[in-house]
């Protein structure tokens, strides 16, 4: 799904937060957003997930450019994932049940999710006796249960081992590949947003600096500010 | 220590003996402050939640008067129903004065603030995350609350305890309104409050065991319930 940013500012208590000119995700992108502590990423993200409201500007969405945000097409998957006290496979059936999902398709999906993520001995645990690792990858499967066309990710591997975030990395990179999901990931990983992203925004103070393909920019960035934090020497 | 010792042979005699006036005593007490829970339940936790998760103008205002309320003195609250039900006040029409009704709207009005309150102060501090959780998920205004009752039911189980309490050992209220009439109006605590001013201690002290185990076994089944929510 294409999201279409302009003259988007966001502010705090008079404070301006954030600041885009414009932006436009492209439908089917693999983008990651990096940038130090207090960029913005988090807030342009929650903005795209439609969870805040900007001050001014105009987020738009989907080929139409439609303004209203399309909640039943894109999810958000957070840094401490959050699991509605049940089991893991009705933390999966949420969402297929709030559109209407038969059981039998229900059923189907939660497997194929399940066995894919290697949750399948998981499915009846109650969501609060998961590992942080668990618990994240049972948040990823809920948000992929319904096919979002928007997958929306504010560091999702910042508190799980290594072995499960290579795990939702190749479940992002399938998805974006096979079912043309347009994946957002906010990351304080270089390696990881050059091993998964297509392309790459750096922001930094409320402000996109420098945005294209993340081989590229990561290797050989064109502005000042992108070159310092690339170089570690801006903080994350 | 004399009259307590009696009072406890004296209750399991009333329990074991089936006293008829009792467990006629017994079922109206249960009743009315079921009943009374209940009402206070579907006005409290929705309304608790939805000023937990929304805010509007005065809405520190309306919280001090919920706080307020949550200590609200029963022989108020009974007070007040009772000039609004009594025979020429303006609710006098529907003629409920000295009616098991009119003690349930009496506990009503001191249970749904304490429900109220106690369901907000859970919601408070869980409903950013939970209403966040929805809107991602595609969740509507409904379902968001829905989602939002389920995800915090043990806390508002135990908001829900702990207005029964209030409710069950409550007198002044349902006094005023209730008139403690013999087969019509008497619950527990209001037949202890006339066995004492008789001074008949050992029966009072009976009813006051009764009403205790029935509350020890109302919270054991709420407790159960609770901890198989939690598992």
């Amino acid at each position: 799904m294409r999201v279409y940013l302009e003259n988007l500012t966001k502010e705090y208590e008079g404070r301006k937060i954030l600041d885009i000119g414009t932006l436009l995700i492209e439908d089917g992108a693999l983008c990651g957003i990096i940038g130090p502590n207090g960029a913005g990423k988090s807030t342009l993200l929650n903005l795209i997930a439609g969870l805040i409201k900007p001050t001014e500007g105009s987020l738009l969405y989907g080929e139409g450019l439609s303004s209203s945000a399309p909640f039943r097409e894109m999810t958000m998957v957070f840094q401490a994932p959050y699991l509605i006290r049940t089991t893991v496979e009705k933390n999966i059936a949420y969402p297929l049940k709030l559109r209407g999902w038969a059981d039998v398709a229900i059923e189907c999906r939660i497997e194929e999710l399940t066995e894919e993520l290697g949750l399948t001995n998981f499915r009846k645990q109650k969501s609060w006796t998961l590992s942080g690792g668990e618990a994240q990858k049972v948040a990823l499967a809920r948000a992929l249960s319904f096919r979002p066309r928007l997958l929306l990710l504010d560091e999702p591997t910042a508190n799980v081992d290594p072995s499960t975030t290579a795990e939702i990395e190749r479940m992002l990179r399938k998805i974006n590949e096979k079912e043309g999901t347009t994946v957002v990931l906010v990351t304080h990983n270089l390696v990881q947003a050059k091993r998964v992203c297509k392309e790459v925004l750096f922001m930094d103070q409320g402000e996109v600096v420098e945005f294209g393909i993340s081989e590229t920019l990561l290797r050989d960035p064109k502005q000042e500010l992108t070159k310092r934090f690339v170089a570690g020497e801006l903080l994350t | 220590m004399e009259q307590i010792a009696i009072g406890f042979q004296e209750a399991i005699d009333l329990l074991i003996t089936g006293d008829a006036e009792l467990y006629e005593i017994v079922g109206l007490s249960l009743m009315v402050s079921l009943s009374a829970v209940i009402l206070s339940t579907f006005l409290g936790v929705p309304c608790g939640a939805l000023i937990g998760t929304h805010n509007f103008p005065l809405k520190n205002a309306l919280l001090r008067i919920i706080y307020t309320l949550m200590s609200l003195p029963p022989v108020i609250a009974g007070l007040v129903v009772f000039l609004f039900i009594m025979r020429r006040g303006p609710l006098g029409m529907w003629g409920i004065t000295y009616t098991p009704t009119a003690m349930i709207i009496a506990q009503v009005c001191l249970v749904t603030p304490i429900i109220t309150g106690l369901t907000y102060n859970i919601v408070r501090d869980k409903a950013p995350k939970v209403k966040s959780l929805a809107v991602t998920l595609g969740a509507g205004r409904l379902e968001s609350l829905k989602l939002l009752i389920f995800e915090l039911r043990i806390g508002i189980m135990a908001a829900i305890v702990t207005g029964f309490g209030r409710a069950l050992s409550e007198v002044g209220a349902v006094m005023i309104v209730g008139g403690n009439i013999k087969g019509k109006t008497r619950v527990m605590t209001t037949y202890i409050a006339q066995l004492k001013s008789m001074g008949d201690y050992s029966t009072a002290i009976a009813v006051g065991i009764v009403l205790l185990i029935l509350a020890f076994l109302i919270n054991t089944f709420l407790y159960n319930v609770q901890q198989k929510v939690e598992k």
